[in-house]
């Protein structure tokens, strides 16, 4: 049993000193008043989500109504599931869900290993200001916006000036590929791209939570034996799965969402079909083409999936693994 | 220590060979674009230019200055990115601390209030509706109102003051300091770190934003840097545009200065919008990997 000492030198167990010392009842009003400048401080924000998160929300009605200018953002007339009948009916839909499902299965799934497999090569370099310095430049492209990476992409990739097509002509191709305008090559552009821009910030907290690795693990499987190669698969994996579930839920709201920026800045004429996806095309027809309903509706859906997603995985990996977001 | 503590030479090699190449993957590209923005327009679309400058001029970087729309880009971009992230990091961070104020009545319901805006929004179209209904749109505020809050932020800030040594705050209580006090004279210092990140993150948001200049935004006067420079790439022109701006005689003048192409305007730009961030990023990079980790490893 714990025990306590007391002010003048008594030992006392737990109880005896909560029987001694009873907290003082206050009431709901005084402790209120008493953390006033907290509230203060947290006022701002409560009226900045309502406004900006929860309003919206309220919008959503909006799937479900008719838009006019005057009825304002609660929707006009009533039109029942006409928005959803309408998606559903156009075939050309499937296709960008299809092309969405396959553009974030790309950066959910096949580019998950790579900021891994980044963070334990930098934990095994042992000259720590090179691996440093080595970090700092991975870490910059997650800086550089869009615009700029899909900016010297174009040049990068153009047909006859650009350099790889120039490297194609030395090794006698024609080099007159036209890689960002060609169906073909979108979606290895947008993985390749993708995984360049992340590799390194993705990596920060795996390394992270290598670097928090008790090294006794370590110490004890080259004991029995264990090469590095084993050690990394049988002490540091093991020791950061917990990182890889939690960040893998919070990634996993975003399914329905292959990436605005990234899609719609690399869409051309020469890629439409491969290019659209469900967040393009919400913003071609909702702010682009004013059907404010009918984008609406689409958001919704997409907004359900990600939210029933993330909860239901959520609930698994908390009873398999024991990790979960809350 | 055993041997096989150690990686093995040649893995180590190995390692540090495909380090590097990732790293000049990210190098070089830059190289490239930098070497083409120092170089006469006309000449590199000959092409073969890689990573210096061939036929050397200034001239690109003359024309971004003299482009009118651009400097206006430039000031509206620095307004955004000061402003914004002074006033935000400021708000986020007075609302985390509140969050970790144990005794606070009614803290987890607020914490879930603004946590669930992370897992469901209204989404694109209702978002834009209440914008224009606060009458934010096409005005400046529409940079600055509606991204004063993320809530990552939020969450990053909470963890890191939840961390700071409580001991210090409490002594600083008994001595009678009142709350606000406390937060800016000993919370605040304490968390360099931290609000260091979250101010590359907010500044650097602010900086590459082109959506809202792009979508929310009409008059041309109020489009940031990131807005003009993706509309540029977007045009396949850019030259032809700067001749219908400009007027008159200015137009034909353009026309005799043929070293500029609209490609090698476009890279001068590049270069311009990322320099910024290139140039801060140093001095900043040293606390982030501090400020974001703390906290984020489940023990």
């Amino acid at each position: 049993m714990t025990t306590f000492v007391t002010y003048n030198g008594e030992l006392k167990s737990q109880e005896e000193l909560e029987q001694h010392y009873k907290p003082v009842k206050v009431s709901t009003w005084v402790r209120l008043k008493k953390h006033k400048v907290f509230y203060t401080m947290l006022f701002p924000c409560l009226v900045f989500f309502l406004i900006f998160s929860y309003w919206p929300m309220l919008g959503l009605v909006l799937s479900f109504r008719e838009y006019g200018f005057n009825t304002g953002i609660l929707g006009g007339d009533f039109v029942g599931l006409k928005y959803f009948e309408q998606f559903f009916d156009d075939p050309r839909n499937w296709i960008y869900i299809k092309n969405t499902l396959i553009i974030s299965c790309l950066k959910l799934f096949v580019a998950l290993p790579f900021p891994i497999i980044l963070a334990i090569m930098f934990s095994e370099m042992k000259n720590s200001k090179l691996r440093s310095t080595l970090q700092s430049i991975t870490y910059l492209p997650y800086f550089i916006s869009w615009v700029v990476v899909v900016g010297i992409m174009s040049r990068l990739l153009a047909p006859d000036t650009g350099l790889l097509n120039q490297l194609i002509q030395k090794f006698g191709g024609d080099g007159s590929t036209f890689f960002m305008m060609e169906e073909s090559h979108f979606f290895p552009l947008v993985f390749i791209s993708y995984v360049w821009k992340g590799i390194g910030w993705d990596s920060i907290i795996y390394f992270a939570a290598i670097m928090a690795i008790v090294p006794t693990l370590y110490e004890a499987a080259s004991i029995d034996g264990a090469s590095r190669l084993r050690q990394i698969w049988h002490v540091t994996l093991p020791g950061i799965t917990s990182t890889i579930i939690i960040l893998f839920i919070l990634s996993l709201g975003s399914i329905l969402s292959a990436g605005f920026d990234q899609i719609y800045l690399m869409q051309n004429p020469g890629n439409a079909n491969v290019s659209e996806t469900i967040d393009t095309y919400i913003v071609r027809t909702g702010l682009q083409g004013g059907q404010f309903g009918y984008a609406t509706a689409i958001g919704l859906m997409q907004g359900i999936a990600g939210l029933v997603l993330t909860i239901v995985v959520n609930r698994v990996t908390s009873k398999k693994f024991d990790s979960s977001l809350w | 220590m055993s041997k096989s503590m150690e990686t093995p030479l040649p893995l180590r090699i190995l390692n540090l060979i495909l380090i590097g190449i990732l790293c000049l993957t990210i190098i070089l590209p830059f190289m490239h674009i930098l070497a083409l923005s120092f170089n006469n327009g006309m000449d590199a679309q000959k092409g073969g230019i890689m990573f210096l400058p061939r036929d050397w001029s200034l001239e690109n970087y003359t024309e971004v200055f003299k482009q009118n729309n651009l400097i206006n880009g430039l000031m509206i971009s620095i307004f955004r990115t000061v402003v914004g992230t002074t006033i935000g990091v400021g708000l986020m961070a007075m609302a985390a601390y509140a969050l970790t104020v144990k005794t606070l009545p009614g803290r987890k319901y607020i914490t879930l209030f603004i946590f669930f805006t992370m897992l469901f929004s209204g989404g694109t179209i209702p978002y834009y509706l209440v914008l224009t209904d606060l009458n934010l749109t096409n005005t400046i505020w529409v940079y600055i109102i509606p991204s004063l809050y993320s809530v990552t932020n939020i969450l990053l800030l909470r963890t890191f003051f939840n961390q700071l040594p409580m001991s210090v705050i409490e002594a600083a209580r008994i001595d009678g300091s009142s709350e606000f006090k406390i937060f800016r004279t000993i919370v605040l210092p304490m968390s360099k770190p931290v609000l260091a990140t979250i101010s590359l993150f907010t500044a650097v948001g602010h900086w590459n934003d082109w959506y809202a200049g792009t979508f929310y935004v009409r008059d041309e006067m109020l489009k940031p840097l990131a807005t003009l420079l993706q509309e540029m790439l977007t045009r396949q022109d850019a030259l032809a545009d700067i001749l219908l701006r400009s007027s008159g005689s200015q137009a034909y003048e353009m026309l005799d200065r043929v070293s500029i192409t609209s490609e090698s305007l476009q890279m001068a730009t590049i270069i311009f919008v990322v320099l910024p961030i290139v140039c801060v990023y140093p001095f900043i990079q040293k606390y982030f990997v501090k400020g974001i980790t703390v906290g984020s490893i489940k023990e």
